[in-house]
């Protein structure tokens, strides 16, 4: 048999098929490395999460199915007070957070959309904070809120009267300085994007806007809004996602105390992890929350994308 | 209704100056065109009319009164800007009654004229879509809409038609025209094509680096041009210019042609003016001017270059400084490399002093 009658016998493949079949084959490594590292991992969480073990049981994870408590941990979860409000205190930030770091962000923003002296000064000095290690963010707003510290100071300065406050040992000023910490450090990361956004507005509209008679206001809120409607989405839902992770700053400021006043679900789980080691609980509770997020930005993304 | 003057006006950018003391009253309800080549100062001078850029010296007054400290969106003026900056986000018909709305005009009022306006631009099929995507001829009508549904008493127009194909902006010349008349707004047009100038202007303000050349009606600045730019800048191809020396001569005074082996007398007003002139001149005649003559009364020259544009033939002769062009309806019968014998029409003839530029008036 010769080869062109070899292959007249094959049946013809169409040409997206046979393609799609040669790109599979071709990142079929790169799947597999992807498959180990976000599913084995989370069928491993699942697992867990589904027994009583922890690391000081003696018996290795595989052999976890011996304390096999089925759905326990995730009974247990919704009884549990603290991560409750762990939730409710890291919703709390963000609500807060978020929308200052915004407005802040914007405002800023819009200055920097026009030209004034001392500019490029000014931009750097505005994109420091991002640049600094969280940790030591943290380490900085501890000292400054310290009661004999830099805060109290410049109080006492501008009241004439000695301010003594104890920051961050009182439970709701601790929450307080954790909050200033956050949008210290993160209103810059909202003013970049965001000016991004705004340079990208085309002048000439802008300008033909001011011919056909529009406000400043107007202005923005007609021409500049709408083309920066995505680009915020994306600065909102970076933030958003990032204030709910809130940990290393705000540990080394509190260390989630005075007591739990503001200890946030990343801190709440680092605790119960470090030092209850109960890995089976803390396993589910991973996985919930990683539930009801993905859940919660599939809703999100859905309604945006009408 | 509105007269725009502008009073010694002055444009520097750092170093540069982009216009140099301009002088210019545009008359209520007239249509004036500023013409000249790229970098003129042009679009600079008009800018500075819509108060997008400030002068550096001198005044701009709307009917008598000083623009100076009055914001863009406040003078009242219409704008149609070159790229058109339409809102790309909005529908044809957000864009139309933006200024409308903007503005807090009432309900009725923004539909009826919104109405008005897309049925005389041909949008009224078109308003419920999307700006974005639409065809730069349509984007053109919206943009130049946009800004005549506001009822402007000036509208400015800066290169409107430079994007859109040549068929399409045969029809906007039209309508622009036609859109004029109706609502008699007094407006200013930048153009770097005489073409659009000429056809649509009552007066063309032609301009080169910086410097106003000439104000006149489209005829004047074609015929009687006041200096070597605007001769040679208005008309296609522009007006030939041969260098001579005015000589005196038993029929009256001449003008030495030198090496175009001719001296041509000229007609007594011209003479007159070429007297006044001290040194070498410019003998300038159009090349639609040129008519064949007898051997020895005309420019012997060897054709170069035949250039056939439909209708019309434009020959070149001869090369470099000693080269000219002749324009001939049809074919002129001229084969290259052949020796042709013309003759400007005496009357078409005009004279510019050699070392100013500047026309020697004499008609």
């Amino acid at each position: 048999m010769s080869a062109a009658e070899t292959l007249h016998d094959v049946a013809p493949m169409s040409p997206g098929k046979e393609a799609a079949r040669l790109g599979f084959r071709l990142t079929l490594p790169a799947q597999i490395l992807v498959l180990f590292i976000s599913l084995f991992p989370l069928l491993m969480q699942l697992y867990i999460s589904l027994t009583d073990w922890s690391p000081l049981a003696g018996t290795s994870w595989p052999q976890a199915w011996a304390m096999w408590n089925t759905f326990a941990n995730y009974t247990d979860l919704i009884g549990d007070d603290r991560l409750w409000a762990a939730l409710g205190r890291t919703g709390f930030i963000m609500a807060v957070c978020v929308p200052v770091e915004f407005l802040l962000g914007l405002g800023l923003a819009t200055l920097f959309a026009d030209d004034f002296p001392g500019k490029r000064v000014a931009y750097s000095i505005l994109i420091m904070p991002m640049m600094v290690v969280p940790a030591v963010a943290g380490y900085m707003f501890y000292m400054l809120f310290q009661s004999g510290g830099p805060v109290n100071d410049l109080l006492a300065h501008l009241t004439g009267a000695p301010v003594t406050v104890a920051w961050l040992s009182s439970p709701t000023l601790a929450l307080a300085a954790v909050m200033v910490a956050d949008i210290w450090q993160w209103t810059p990361l909202m003013f970049l994007i965001l000016l991004s956004g705004l340079v990208g507005v085309p002048e000439d509209q802008m300008k033909a806007a001011t011919l056909l008679g529009a406000n400043a206001w107007q202005r923005f809120l007609t021409i500049a809004l709408p083309r920066m409607k995505a680009i915020m989405v994306i600065a909102v839902a970076i933030r958003v996602i990032e204030c709910f992770k809130i940990f290393d700053t705000l540990y080394i400021m509190t260390g989630g105390g005075p007591g739990v006043a503001t200890e946030t679900i990343s801190v709440y789980i680092y605790k119960i992890t470090t030092g209850d080691l109960i890995w089976g609980y803390v396993a589910a509770i991973a996985l919930a929350i990683l539930v009801v997020l993905s859940v919660a930005c599939l809703w999100a993304m859905r309604r945006l994308a009408k | 209704m509105s007269v725009i003057r502008l009073e010694n006006l002055v444009k520097r950018f750092g170093n540069f100056t982009a216009l140099k003391t301009m002088d210019l009253t545009v008359a209520d309800g007239e249509f004036m065109a500023l013409l000249g080549p790229s970098g003129c100062g042009k679009s600079t001078t008009m800018n500075m009319i819509a108060g997008m850029e400030r002068p550096s010296g001198g005044r701009i007054l709307f009917d008598g009164r000083d623009m100076a400290g009055v914001a863009m969106g406040r003078r009242g003026v219409g704008f149609v800007f070159q790229n058109y900056a339409i809102f790309t986000h909005m529908s044809v018909r957000q864009n139309l009654d933006y200024g409308l709305r903007m503005t807090g005009r009432p309900g009725a009022e923004i539909s009826s004229r919104t109405k008005a306006i897309a049925e005389f631009l041909q949008l009224t099929g078109l308003l419920d879509r999307p700006a974005a995507g639409l065809s730069v001829n349509i984007l053109q009508r919206v943009a130049i809409g946009r800004s005549a549904v506001m009822e402007p008493a000036i509208f400015l127009l800066d290169e409107p038609l430079s994007n859109v194909d040549a068929a399409f902006r045969a029809v906007m010349r039209t309508e622009l025209k036609q859109l004029q008349r109706e609502f008699k707004q007094t407006m200013v047009y930048v153009t770097h094509d005489q073409l659009e100038a000429m056809t649509m202007a009552d007066r063309i303000a032609v301009m080169d680096h910086g410097v106003l050349q000439q104000v006149g009606s489209p005829l004047q600045v074609y015929n009687d041009p006041a200096n070597v730019f605007v001769a040679r800048f208005i008309g296609a191809p522009g007006m030939n210019l041969l260098k001579g020396r005015p000589v005196e001569t038993p029929s009256g005074l001449a003008v030495d042609l030198g090496r175009m082996g001719l001296t041509p007398v000229l007609p007594a007003p011209l003479a007159a003016a070429a007297r006044g002139a001290n040194g070498d001149v410019w003998y300038g005649f159009r090349p639609e001017s040129l008519h064949f003559a007898p051997p020895g009364t005309g420019i012997a020259r060897e054709v170069s270059f035949v250039e056939r544009i439909g209708a019309r033939t434009i020959v070149h002769l001869g090369f470099g400084e000693d080269g000219f062009k002749a324009v001939f309806d049809r074919s002129s019968g001229l084969t290259l490399g052949e020796v042709a014998h013309l003759a400007p029409e005496p009357t078409s003839v005009r004279l510019f002093d050699a070392a100013t530029g500047v026309a020697l008036w004499g008609i």
